[in-house]
């Protein structure tokens, strides 16, 4: 258990004992082996590891985009196994926000669309206020009515951050959000991500390879084989590289 | 790259499978249309080779009347012709035949035998004959006056026994008859469901004809001649003056198939029309799915042109597919096409009509028409979208997505449009007064325009049509509505094949409830009494005149008229012409049916006159005064004088002509309608007990007020509309199946986006939603252009028939709204399993596509 150097200590988000594996007897492959592990609301975590380490399965997982084969996902407190298809829609709609590396926008709708997207799924109008803020924060106000195809990279995923903040969610899970952009814009997104946290109070989980993008979290969790071999806080560039290096990836 | 294709072929089954299904339902109805009416024509071939086969030959009157529709009307022969041919030297036996009009009543007081386009109703001739049609296979030949016997099926039917006594409606009235014999005709125990009622020649002749008088003489050689010469020898022996010939056993086999042949040739040509249609529509459906599975492929074949495959190679690689896709469903199809058949037959048996045992005739005619067919309908629906896809860029590989491209909107409208002007220039050209084939022209331009204008306007349409469904179903409704804008071409592709059959139903329907305004009005101003009694039995038989003769003696009853129609040759300067001529009975028709005489009172008409309507009148140059040459069925010449001309002739045709005419003749004469006038002040419930009374008296016909009688005439439209909103049926299928195919492989694309949507909280009923959206909004896109189109079809139609009399349109409203019921129920239904799918797609597979 690692313990959060922040005063807010709610937790958002977390695992237990975490089992993901495919396959069964001699041959069964693990995902995820035995993680648990807590997010904290208000901080921004990274999570790091080789491919195939488990750090996407592990995301999908306390998403409740995919199901544990043993232990539990909680988010806001609410065990994610006892919760049905629709519960498990209705959870992410309400209190999770995503951010894909690409094609995260519904290409038939405007940017302010896809921005209330959630909302407009639950037929909801949300805080009006704070949508306003959300979109002055990502710089998008006179780009609303564009379509998605309309929008440059960089303007793409912003609308996808900008998503993400609409409904105020408990978490946000971006999955290398910075892939598919070059560097000045990918800068510029977890600029705002980072603003996000510290301004708008969000907890964001993001799951990366790149030890810059990793250095805007407050911790990151590195993954490897399936298991959590190591932590960091308050990382930078040159520690993260350090540190991936001493483990071997 | 053949190798390549092939293999992609069998790789992707599900494609495979689905392209398929589009022209397995193509193929199967023309397989099943080939298969059904060789089988019909062989089944009844061998039906009448039986009956004849002891019939070596066959004597009948040369004098025959063709009344048009089919109405042939033979002269009869003296009933001693039979002596004369059992004398000569050969014929070693020969008996009189009957075959006529009869209705049997049954013990609930119901004739048998079905109303409208049942099959017929006979009286015939039966006798201990060796030669004879029918073979008593259960009690005793009829042989008295009071006797008859029926046919196996039936008697079985109406649950009669021998002893019974049974009601029998002919000619000669209605009259009691004692069941002394079930019959059979050949090997069949009924053929065709046809009701037959037996009697021995004398009193078949006085009952079902005129007393004297028989059909024809069916003979049997003693086998010293061929039969060819014994028919000459009979032919020469007998007087000239009896004008007759006689035909050899195989010549009236001939003769009976070859009639009944083009009787069910007609029927396998509307088949096959509708076959066709079925195929046309399904080249849509092959050529959107190719288009779209072509699109879905760009970034794999600009891949293979990247690594040095040719244009022709990829284009070629699809039309294997095509190819592969074309065998596999024309053979599945020739097949599908057994069980199509055997469908087809069920439905004729419920109908009524049961078919003579005899297994699905398989013709090699068959195989080779459909395997082609299906092979060039497919291939040649491939051919655009191979060629398009030759056209892909290598460069395209690298791009990410590629949907097929919308191509320039103002090149397409203007194509279109060029199409349309010519189109509306030809249709303007018929009004001013070119010929009237020239429409049909119109009506191919036009359609073509609208076909491609359709991806310019899907796209303003669908927004339109959509609407609704926005503001009904907020997010999920607005994205179907998107989803339907997205890829116009797609959506008018997609829509193509339900725009089809609705503009021929919408078609059908103007043009139905057009002529059944005009029967309403027509009725309406022409029958004034106050009720009818009608026979329903298209032309053949009636009632006999003596019922509007027991009718008029009721109390009650002011006026009764009986009205019929006869076959005739009328000669004009020298031309003949078989025509239906109009029978009334001018002593009592006043004030009940108004034909619209000028100047002249119906009862002015004689037994030597003809009244002639202003159309015949003006054609031929006839006046009043003018002599008319009428030859009538019985082979009797008259020369009657033009009494009057009328106005109203959608009824009464173009001759009219009082029964007193055939009171001296042999033709055996019906009344098809009854009307009545009521006297004043007499309650309409106590004339229609004493009506009833006196139709039981004679078995048949159905007791109608005006209204009624007007209502009932005009849905005799219904049962044609019937037979063709079922033939259009399998155009809807295919088009269900055209837009389960396109949802398909529209979901199968959109997976990315279904996992987005789900991932950020779309539920899964919401997914089904906007996809049952899409599907109705596409449907209904092909639904409006589809009634568009049909109204100026039907308008088209309708004025091409300007000259019949039909004058006005009418534009069906109940019509036009069921119609758009029926396809939003249709996007519904073909929305089922796509929608499903949506909600099958893997979130996490989905989200890793990148």
């Amino acid at each position: 258990m690692v313990n959060s150097p922040l005063i807010n200590t709610t937790v958002a988000a977390a695992t237990s004992h975490a089992v993901k594996s495919y396959g069964s007897g001699d041959g069964t492959i693990f995902a995820l082996n035995d993680v648990t592990v807590e997010f904290v609301s208000g901080q921004f975590t990274a999570i790091m590891g080789p491919s195939g380490s488990g750090k996407s399965t592990l995301m999908h997982c306390i998403a409740g985009l995919d199901q544990l084969t043993s232990g539990s996902a909680l988010i806001d407190g609410v065990d994610l196994s006892t919760l049905s298809d629709k519960e498990l829609t209705l959870m992410r709609r309400e209190r999770v926000g995503f951010i894909f590396q690409a094609f995260n926008l519904v290409p038939t709708l405007s940017a302010e669309e896809n921005i209330r997207l959630p909302l407009l799924l639950g037929n909801k109008t949300g805080d009006t206020e704070w949508i306003k803020k959300v979109i002055d924060t990502v710089g998008l106000t006179n780009r609303l009515s564009h379509r998605p195809s309309e929008l440059s990279g960089g303007q793409q995923q912003r609308v996808a951050v900008a998503r993400a903040l609409a409904t105020q969610p408990r978490i946000i899970f971006a999955d290398e959000p910075t892939g598919n952009v070059d560097s000045t814009t990918g800068t510029e997104i977890l600029t705002f991500m980072r603003r996000a946290v510290d301004e708008l109070g969000q907890t964001i989980v993001m799951v990366t390879h790149d030890p810059v993008s990793a250095a805007f979290a407050d911790r990151i969790i590195f993954l490897a084989d399936g298991k959590i071999v190591d932590e960091m806080l308050e990382p930078t560039a040159v520690k993260v590289l350090d540190r991936m290096k001493s483990l071997g990836t | 790259m053949l190798r390549i294709a092939l293999k992609g072929v069998l790789a992707r089954k599900t494609r495979l499978f689905l392209t398929s299904i589009a022209v397995v339902l193509g193929t199967a109805f023309l397989s099943g249309t080939y298969i059904f009416s060789d089988t019909l024509t062989t089944t009844f071939d061998q039906l009448f080779a039986d009956i004849y086969k002891n019939t070596d030959g066959y004597v009948r009157s040369t004098q025959v009347i063709d009344g048009g529709f089919g109405q042939e009307e033979r002269q009869r022969i003296p009933i001693s012709t039979v002596d004369l041919v059992r004398k000569i030297p050969g014929v070693s036996g020969a008996a009189g035949n009957i075959q006529a009009f009869a209705r049997i009543i049954g013990k609930d007081g119901q004739p048998l035998g079905e109303d409208g386009f049942g099959p017929p109703t006979f009286g015939a001739s039966i006798s201990d004959y060796k030669g004879e049609l029918w073979t008593i296979s259960q009690g005793a030949l009829p042989t008295k006056p009071t006797e008859f016997a029926m046919d196996d099926v039936n008697a079985k039917k109406a649950k009669f026994a021998i002893g019974d006594s049974v009601k029998v409606v002919a000619a000669g009235g209605s009259r009691t008859f004692t069941l002394v014999g079930i019959a059979r005709h050949g090997q069949a125990r009924s053929p065709g469901g046809a009701t037959f009622a037996l009697f021995d020649i004398t009193t078949a002749s006085e009952f079902l004809v005129k007393a004297g008088f028989i059909d024809a003489v069916l003979l049997q050689s003693d086998g010293t001649v061929s039969d060819e010469a014994l028919a000459a020898k009979i032919t020469a022996i007998l007087p000239p003056t009896l004008d007759i010939e006689t035909l050899t056993g195989a010549q009236i086999t001939k003769e009976v198939q070859s009639d009944v042949g083009e009787g069910l040739s007609f029927f396998s040509t509307l088949l096959s029309v509708f076959s066709f249609i079925a195929l046309g529509v399904g080249c849509f459906v092959i050529y959107n799915v190719f288009s779209i599975t072509a699109a879905q492929r760009q970034r794999e074949n600009a891949l293979f042109r990247a690594i040095g495959a040719s244009k022709r190679q990829i284009t070629q690689a699809m039309l294997v597919e095509a190819i592969a896709v074309g065998i596999v469903g024309s053979i599945v199809g020739l097949f599908s096409g057994v069980l199509l058949a055997q469908g087809l037959s069920a439905v004729l048996r419920v109908t009524g009509v049961s078919l003579p045992p005899g297994s699905l005739i398989f013709a090699q005619r068959t195989i080779v028409t459909v395997l082609t067919v299906g092979m060039i309908v497919t291939v040649a629906s491939a051919i655009l979208p191979a060629l398009r896809a030759g056209k892909v860029p290598p460069l395209a590989a690298m791009r990410s997505t590629a949907l097929d491209t919308p191509g320039s909107i103002t090149r397409r409208v203007l194509i279109a449009s060029a199409f349309a002007i010519s189109g509306f220039g030809i249709l303007l050209a018929v009004i001013l007064g070119a010929d009237n084939v020239l429409l049909g022209l119109a009506i191919l331009l036009v359609f073509i325009a609208i076909l491609i204008a359709g991806p310019a306007v899907a796209r303003p349409v669908s927004l339109f049509i959509g609407r609704p469904a926005a503001r009904l179903r907020g997010i999920t409704g607005a994205m179907a509505r998107q989803n339907a804008a997205r890829n116009p071409k797609r959506t008018s592709r997609t829509a193509a094949p339900v725009l089809i059959g609705v503009a021929l139903v919408m078609a059908v329907t103007v043009l139905a409830s057009t002529i059944r305004a005009e029967i309403s009005d027509a009725f309406g101003k022409q029958f004034t009494g106050d009720f009818s009694i009608t026979a329903d039995s298209n032309f053949f038989g009636g009632f006999s005149p003596s019922l509007a003769d027991d009718i008029n003696a009721l109390p009650g009853v002011q006026r009764a008229s009986g009205l019929g129609v006869s076959v005739a040759k009328i000669s004009i300067s020298g031309k003949d012409k078989g025509k239906l001529v109009t029978v009334i009975d001018p002593l009592t028709v006043e004030g009940i049916f108004d034909i619209g005489l000028i100047d002249t009172p119906v009862t002015s008409l004689t037994k030597d006159g003809v009244f002639v309507s202003q159309k015949a009148a003006l054609k031929n140059s006839l006046v009043r005064g003018s002599t008319v040459a009428v030859t009538l069925s019985d082979g009797s010449l008259h020369n009657l004088e033009v009494q009057g001309i009328y106005v109203r002739d959608q009824l009464a045709g173009n001759y009219t002509v009082s029964r007193q005419l055939f009171d001296e003749t042999t033709v055996s004469r019906f009344d098809t309608a009854i009307f009545i006038l009521k006297k004043d002040g007499v309650q309409d419930s106590d004339i229609r007990t004493s009506l009833n009374a006196a139709i039981k008296k004679y078995g048949t016909g159905e007791l109608l007020s005006k209204s009624e009688y007007i209502k009932k005439q005009a849905a005799q439209v219904n049962q044609l509309l019937g037979l063709i909103y079922g033939l259009l049926f399998l155009s809807v299928i295919i088009a269900i199946v055209g837009i389960i195919i396109t949802l398909l492989l529209s979901v199968h694309e959109r997976q990315r986006e279904i996992g987005l949507l789900r991932a950020v909280g779309m539920t899964k009923s919401q997914v089904r939603t906007t996809v049952r959206w899409e599907s109705v909004i596409t449907s209904l896109f092909g639904a409006l252009m589809g009634i568009l189109l049909g109204l100026g079809l039907g308008w088209i139609v309708i004025f091409s028939l300007r000259d019949q009399g039909i004058k006005r349109f009418t534009v069906p409203t109940t019509g036009t709204l069921v119609i758009l019921v029926l396809s939003f129920i249709v996007g519904v239904i073909a929305a089922a399993y796509p929608a499903h799918r949506a909600t099958k797609v893997d979130l996490l597979d989905a989200l890793a596509m990148t």
